[in-house]
């Protein structure tokens, strides 16, 4: 297990990580979703010892890792732009760890050939060895960057965005190979990247980063289902966030008003609540149905993006709300540009988050 | 009728484009025109005064010398003279012996500064803010920097003074000055700057990942160093090492007035016999020259394949 106890990190006067704590168990994919700059990089540059962390402290296992040198830690880092070593070949690259690590480093050509084989058959590489690195492509660049880790057996593998480079066919392969070869070799991988599909469809438990903390760590689609606060709910990006106060038990805001279930909420306290872009009808401005909840907005445009069309949509104190459609559905309505209709959504939809509780 | 005909591994053939008038051949035609024309000017002044003057020194490297005039008779005496006389070979030898350990004076003293410049400080404000300290001796003039050695290496020198004044030595060194040590450390601190600029260069464009990345792979330090970033900036050492070594090979005036005339390379050899009027002597020492200066560059571009790299 992988524990990270109340790290704390400031680069001068700019806080990048602030006393997050998350533990990481043996054998998992865990993924961490984090907007750019929300100090994913940072989270497995302290993991890796490429920085040390101000406070807090890091266990693998049992023995401490903060106040170790990077090459005595025993974990493996993918770098988003692979960081290969362009003068070396394929051969060479993923050999390197073996030869010239410091502890425990292989004498045996003969076992350095076979391990590299083995690892080479292992990402798909087979017939490149002798190629040299910028001599590849992309995704084969990626294979040497995963198979020169993982050939050094490290505990944890750190994936810093490592589709971030790819194009999205090559993305999705890598996708499914990253787990394959994960679920192989039983090592831990912890994957950080600003792709909300990514992240629910590689972690086995998917961590959100917000605030400078962990947010919320969760099965995919138990995060999915139940953002723990509008801060996961928005990087999900599935949710719209209704910002307003309660008012005798009813959510009320510029856009609108409709009640919520917490009914124990006193009047006054700011609330959130996060409806699910699929979860909205939109309906004709004056068409009011008492069994739903809706928010007047005006509508500004669609997009057509293939199985679905995303319409936007502006309520009367400026939040943007989206709304989507699948075309697997009814016929899809076309809207008029700034005229008001009524998004209306099923109340049990609703996941309403308190004053600052969030 | 096939104009793209298969080649046997299934790869297209390329069509001979200069054959066909086409809109594209007849650009391909015109790119190629401008490229000649940009080069010509070149390629002009390169033949005016480097080709044709070097083919004059080794044709008049065979001319018959008499005291005071020369005329253009062919003959092997100024060759034979300076290739059966000890002082020139001497001489000679005196210049690829300095010329080597001033090399690797650079390379020992520069590489360091360069890894620091390089590697160690990432703020390209700061790099460049010490490479410009790194040149300012070149602010003052070359005959300036070398006489300065002068009160610092002489018997009544800084260093004697401060040496004899610390009780280490009772009389004062007197290799110090006038003589190869202080040709030595004259040359190597005039070019030192040579190696350092191409180094930091090289050095500064290695991705820091890189080197994480093989920190990361298990390597300690000097693993480091010896398999990354030492073959990564061996382009810059040599592209130094070219540098230090035309310029050190060409040298007269550090060995002039640093060693007490003890010191004679083959530039010096070709300002005396020039200022004696002796133009088929001088040729025959330019000749050598640059033949020494030929054979050490091909064998340092042979190290690294320069144009792989950039």
């Amino acid at each position: 297990m992988l524990a990270l106890n109340s790290v704390s990190k400031w680069y001068g006067e700019v806080c990048a990580l602030s006393r997050l704590s998350m533990s990481i168990p043996d054998n998992s994919y865990v993924s961490v979703l984090g907007g750019s700059g929300s100090g994913k990089t940072t989270l497995l540059r302290v993991i890796a010892g490429f920085e040390e962390q101000d406070e807090g402290t890091v266990t693998l296992g049992e023995s401490r890792l903060d106040g170790t040198p990077p090459h005595r830690r025993g974990i493996g880092f993918v770098f988003q732009n692979f960081a290969l070593f362009p003068h070396l070949s394929v051969f060479d690259n993923i050999a390197f760890g073996l030869r010239y690590r410091e502890a425990g480093a292989e004498r045996d050509e003969s076992a350095i050939r076979d391990r590299v084989a083995d690892s080479v058959r292992l990402v798909g590489l087979e017939g490149l060895e002798r190629r040299g690195v910028t001599a590849i492509s992309g995704g084969q660049r990626q294979r040497v960057a995963l198979a020169r880790t993982l050939v050094a057996e490290p505990r944890v593998v750190l994936l810093d965005e490592p589709l971030g480079a790819l194009d999205t066919n090559l993305r999705e392969r890598m996708c499914d190979e990253l787990k394959t070869i994960r679920e192989r070799l039983g090592v831990t991988f912890l994957h950080v990247t600003g792709n909300e599909t990514e992240a629910l469809l590689m972690g086995d438990l998917v961590a959100v980063l917000a605030d400078r903390r962990i947010a919320q760590i969760a099965p995919a689609g138990e995060l999915y289902a139940r953002p723990a606060s509008p801060a996961v709910a928005r990087h999900l990006n599935a949710y719209n966030i209704l910002s307003g106060k309660v008012s005798s038990g009813a959510f009320r805001s510029k856009a609108g008003a409709f009640p919520v279930r917490g009914d124990h909420l006193a009047d006054g306290t700011p609330i959130d609540v996060a409806v699910r872009f699929d979860r909205f009808k939109v309906r004709a401005s004056s068409s009011p149905d008492g069994r739903e909840a809706a928010v007047e907005a005006r509508f500004i445009a669609s997009e057509f993006t293939g199985a679905l069309v995303l319409s936007f949509f502006r309520t009367g104190d400026g939040e943007l709300l989206q709304v989507v459609t699948h075309l697997s559905g009814p016929e899809p309505e076309t809207y008029e540009t700034g005229k008001d209709y009524r998004l209306a959504f099923d109340p049990n939809d609703a996941i309403v988050y308190s004053g600052g509780a969030a | 009728m096939a104009i793209v005909e298969k080649a046997p591994s299934g790869v297209p053939s390329v069509p001979a484009l200069a054959n066909v008038d086409s809109p594209a051949a007849r650009r391909q035609r015109r790119e190629r025109r401008l490229a000649y024309f940009m080069l010509a000017p070149g390629v002009l002044w390169m033949i005016l005064f480097m080709v044709v003057p070097m083919i004059m020194v080794v044709y008049v490297s065979f001319w018959t010398q008499t005291t005071f005039a020369i005329h253009p008779t062919l003959t092997t005496d100024s060759w034979v003279r300076f290739l059966s006389n000890s002082t020139y070979l001497v001489s000679t030898w005196t210049t690829v012996k300095i010329w080597a350990i001033v090399l690797v004076a650079t390379i020992v003293i520069g590489y360091p500064v360069a890894l620091f410049i390089g590697l160690l400080v990432r703020n390209p404000t700061a790099q460049t803010a010490l490479l410009i300290l790194c040149i300012i001796p070149f602010w003052t003039s070359f005959l300036i920097r070398v006489i300065a050695w002068r009160p610092m290496l002489g018997t009544q020198g800084a260093i004697n003074t401060i040496l004899i004044d610390l009780h280490l030595i009772d009389h004062p060194l007197r290799f110090l000055l006038f003589s190869e040590f202080s040709v030595l450390i004259g040359m190597t601190q005039i070019y030192c700057v040579f190696m350092v600029g191409p180094i930091t260069f090289m050095l500064s464009r290695i991705d820091p990942s890189i080197i994480e990345a093989a920190r990361d792979l298990g390597a300690g330090f000097w693993r480091i160093f010896w398999k990354i970033i030492l073959p990564l900036s061996l382009p810059g050492v040599i592209v130094g090492s070219i540098f230090v070594s035309v310029m050190v090979l060409g040298e007269f005036a550090t060995a002039a007035s640093l060693s007490g005339r003890k010191v004679n390379l083959l530039g010096n050899i070709i300002v005396t016999q020039v200022g004696s009027l002796k133009w088929a002597f001088a040729s025959v020492a330019g000749v050598v020259l640059t033949i020494i200066i030929v054979v050490v560059i091909t064998a340092l571009l042979r190290v690294v394949n320069i144009r792989k790299e950039v």
